[in-house]
């Protein structure tokens, strides 16, 4: 059977994946300080921004988004992740995103169908 | 196939007291910066041997299998259980250092895979998050949406808290069709 798309377009590219993210961070959060009312609706916001421009890509994948907000106090966070998927089609991208009064990470996973 | 989008976990840790120290984020693969005016960001994504590497393993042309959906389902109890487990004795006793809690995500996140793993579940693929964090009187939400078929991929989420510090640990399965 031919192969009638390239990597390049079914492949999961992590500079796209990454634009992405930083794109629904900065329209999300923009220049806001940290609100905690607001919270919820901003990690709710950026998750579902960065899923549904992936799924406007159309590329054959599952997608798993995650946004962690922390207000910035001096406290320290640690993340880490691992997975046992197919190296050679899936892959992953994590945005630690900075701003004076918060921090924001998101992690986004696709994983091939 | 069912797309959702699947709102999850939403927790919040509050407690007092300060310690000005710098926050850490234990990233992993190659990490590149850009910086805007008033806000910083840092991607990191894996960059493994093999990843467009075609030499690396011969693909495989398997044949076809007929198979509409899982023989066994993934045990979201079970993988629970695990999880509260690992967190509980790797955590338990420890308060929280930089150092020691970057290599502690790492090992965690290790250590749940490799229990996951030995489940034996076939055709799912395993993500496994953990965070480890600092109770100084921050507040703070992890949220997570996911575009997958509801009817077969599932997650299970685990968090512990003690006077120092909070472990939350998530494991995503996803159904490879």
């Amino acid at each position: 059977m031919d192969d009638y798309q390239t990597e390049e377009e079914t492949g999961f590219v992590v500079d796209e994946v990454s634009k992405i993210i930083k794109e629904s961070i900065e329209a999300t959060i923009g220049k806001n300080t940290y609100q905690h009312s607001r919270v919820n609706q901003w990690t709710t916001s950026v998750v579902e921004q960065c899923l549904s421009q992936l799924s406007k890509m159309g590329k054959p994948f599952k997608y798993i988004a995650t946004c962690i907000i922390m207000q910035k106090n001096g406290a320290g966070l640690q993340t880490a992740s691992t997975c046992f998927w197919d190296n050679s089609t899936d892959g992953s991208c994590a945005v630690r995103w900075e701003n004076k009064s918060m921090y924001c990470i998101v992690s986004v996973f696709g994983l091939s169908i | 196939m069912s797309d959702l989008l699947k709102d999850k976990s939403q927790r919040r840790e509050k407690r007092m007291g300060k310690v000005p120290s710098e926050g850490g984020y234990g990233g992993r693969g190659k990490e590149t910066t850009g910086r805007t005016k008033d806000s910083i960001s840092t991607v990191s994504y894996l960059d493994e041997l093999g990843h467009h590497d075609d030499n690396a393993r011969m693909t495989v042309t398997m044949e076809n299998t007929y198979q509409m959906g899982p023989y066994k389902r993934f045990p979201i109890p079970a993988v629970t259980d695990i999880l509260k487990d690992v967190l509980t004795s790797y955590l338990q006793q420890e308060k929280y250092e930089v150092e020691w809690s970057q290599k502690m995500t790492k090992t965690i996140c290790e250590v749940i895979r490799a229990r996951v793993k030995d489940l034996m579940i076939p055709r799912y693929k395993i993500v496994v998050l953990v965070h480890i964090g600092q109770l100084t009187g921050q507040s703070m939400q992890i949220s997570s949406r996911c575009l997958w078929d509801a009817s077969n991929d599932t997650f299970a989420s685990y968090s512990f808290k003690n006077s120092s510090l909070y472990g939350v640990a998530t494991v995503f399965a996803v159904y490879f069709e």
